[in-house]
């Protein structure tokens, strides 16, 4: 019986020495992936199209008012007043871009790709989360900067009216952040449910729009506190409300609020939060279970 | 009823799924009981939950869901190409198709809509709201359907339509409701039943014609798409 002649050649095979990154870098690299994916950045030429559809046309109303208010001098909308009027276009935008974020993963079942590597469960809805809310931020804050820097250079009475004219931009940019975190925690959540990204579209529209209706009739209720109470029946007016209450002056000249809220600001407050919080915490225990298919 | 009618029924409803699209017409019923019961007047509350909340929002955004569902969702998963093989004609396909999408858009959008206007007015209103809303389905039906065809993102650009189009400009340049299907059912339900509750922007005729033609010519076209449709793995 021969020798075994069996040899193993060392073939320069080598194990990664390097440094290796953690949990935080995991995080990072998913939240800016998902910032990216919000506007179709690093995708064909197809995924760009609706995002950007809706930039442009929120910075060509920016650049209109702030070509009227050059011309006629005065403000035709605060800079709250002009979130408030976009509410449609940030719904579609939460609407393209929620199940692009999400349903996308589900879909081709990629989630145990994720989770093998050093991420916990709760850190990938909640930087998906994170991106979306940026970039809803982005989308409201970037035509208001648009707005304040026409104004800025047309204010005629110097440093003293670009200062005065930040001061107007400030709150409105920190408003511009909750309707951020309430659309994007709302959207994702019902994007998360299912992995079609049609459907998911007109699931995130739906359950928006079919809100706003019920805000108006319920304010025709003969009770002065139903009234009073409408608005926390739809995400877009809680929010105007809980701006309203909180900025009161700084987002709206007095009296011009479309928010007749009496005394309940602090209830609208307490609402939003809860809003935000139980859709993360649902959209968290959604993300316990979906991965084990 | 043909065998890609049952395959489309059971597309649409053999999944939960559907079940997401049942809170839109119970709310509406549920806002006109409520607002009935507690006595404010039809004048109040008829405007938002009939026009607001029924015709604009719960008809629109599901016939988007079903009409985009019954072709998109074949031609997503690739399953479109099992019927295609077939020695059907075209029109075969698309027909029994839309008529699917029409009925259950018609059905889930028109039986809360004519409680709700019989609850606001009369039975008279119910009906003709119910009539309107069926031309309307059949309208959007044919739009939605054909947009699967033309482009892989059916939903979102129904959508733009929906919200960008109808929603937006329709209510800020009053020239672009001569090109909505939501005037047209306005206008036709006012014309059956003559109340103050609904206001239509378009004529009559206007929206009669308009009507036909957007269902009649979006059917064609889908016929047309479809019989040089390419099957192709999904991009971007």
């Amino acid at each position: 019986m021969p020798e075994p002649t069996g040899v193993i050649h060392d073939i320069g095979y080598q194990r990664y020495t390097g440094p290796r990154l953690g949990r935080r870098a995991v995080f990072g690299a998913l939240y800016l992936h998902g910032l990216r994916t919000a506007f179709g950045l690093g995708r064909s030429a197809k995924a760009k199209i609706f995002p950007w559809l809706v930039v442009g046309i929120v910075t060509a109303v920016a650049a209109a008012l702030t070509a009227v208010r050059a011309q006629i001098g005065e403000a035709v909308m605060t800079y709250a007043q002009f979130a408030d009027n976009m509410s449609w276009l940030v719904i579609f935008f939460v609407a393209v871009v929620a199940p692009e974020l999400v349903s996308r993963d589900l879909r081709s079942g990629v989630l145990p790709l994720y989770f093998s590597r050093p991420l916990p469960r709760s850190d990938y809805p909640v930087a998906k989360l994170l991106a979306l809310a940026t970039a809803l931020w982005l989308l409201l804050g970037g035509p208001q900067f648009v707005m304040f820097l026409g104004a800025a250079f047309t204010s005629g009475d110097g440093m003293r009216g670009v200062w005065n004219e930040l001061l107007d931009l400030l709150p409105s940019l920190l408003y511009a952040g909750l309707w951020a975190a309430v659309f994007a925690s709302v959207g994702l959540l019902v994007a998360s449910l299912t992995g079609k990204r049609a459907f998911a579209a007109g699931a995130v529209v739906a359950v928006f729009l079919m809100t706003t209706p019920i805000v108006g009739t319920l304010s025709i209720m003969p009770s002065r506190t139903v009234n009073e109470l409408a608005f926390l029946a739809s995400p877009s007016t809680l929010v105007g409300s809980v701006g309203t209450w909180a900025l009161g002056d700084l987002l709206v000249p007095e009296g011009q609020s479309d928010f007749s809220i009496g005394g309940f600001g602090p209830v609208y407050a307490v609402a939003a939060v809860l809003l935000v919080a139980g859709c993360v915490a649902l959209l968290l225990r959604r993300y316990r279970k979906v991965a084990a298919r | 009823m043909s065998t890609v009618s049952w395959i489309t029924l059971r597309g649409l409803f053999g999944r939960r799924r559907f079940l997401l699209l049942l809170p839109l017409p119970v709310v509406l019923i549920v806002l006109a009981v409520l607002s009935r019961s507690l006595g404010v007047t039809p004048h109040e509350w008829a405007p938002p939950v009939l026009v607001g909340l029924g015709l604009a929002v719960v008809l629109p955004v599901v016939a988007l869901i079903v009409g985009t569902g019954v072709l998109g969702a074949e031609i997503d998963d690739g399953t479109v190409v099992h019927i295609l093989t077939k020695p059907l004609p075209r029109w075969q396909i698309v027909l029994p198709k839309l008529a699917v999408a029409t009925g259950v858009t018609a059905v889930t959008v028109a039986v809360p809509l004519y409680a709700a206007g019989l609850l606001a007015d009369s039975a008279r209103l119910g009906l003709a709201l119910a009539a309107a809303s069926a031309v309307g389905a059949l309208a959007y039906s044919a739009l939605f359907l054909a947009l699967s065809l033309l482009t892989r993102r059916p939903v979102l650009l129904g959508l733009v339509y929906v919200l960008i189009w109808e929603g937006l400009l329709g209510n800020v340049v009053s020239g672009t409701r001569v090109l909505s299907i939501q005037q047209y059912v306005i206008t036709l339900a006012d014309r059956i039943a003559p109340t103050e509750l609904l206001l239509g922007d378009v004529s009559v005729p206007v929206a009669a014609v308009m009507s036909a033609l957007i269902s009649v010519g979006f059917t064609v076209l889908a016929i047309d798409r479809l019989r040089s449709f390419s099957v192709a793995g999904e991009t971007s």
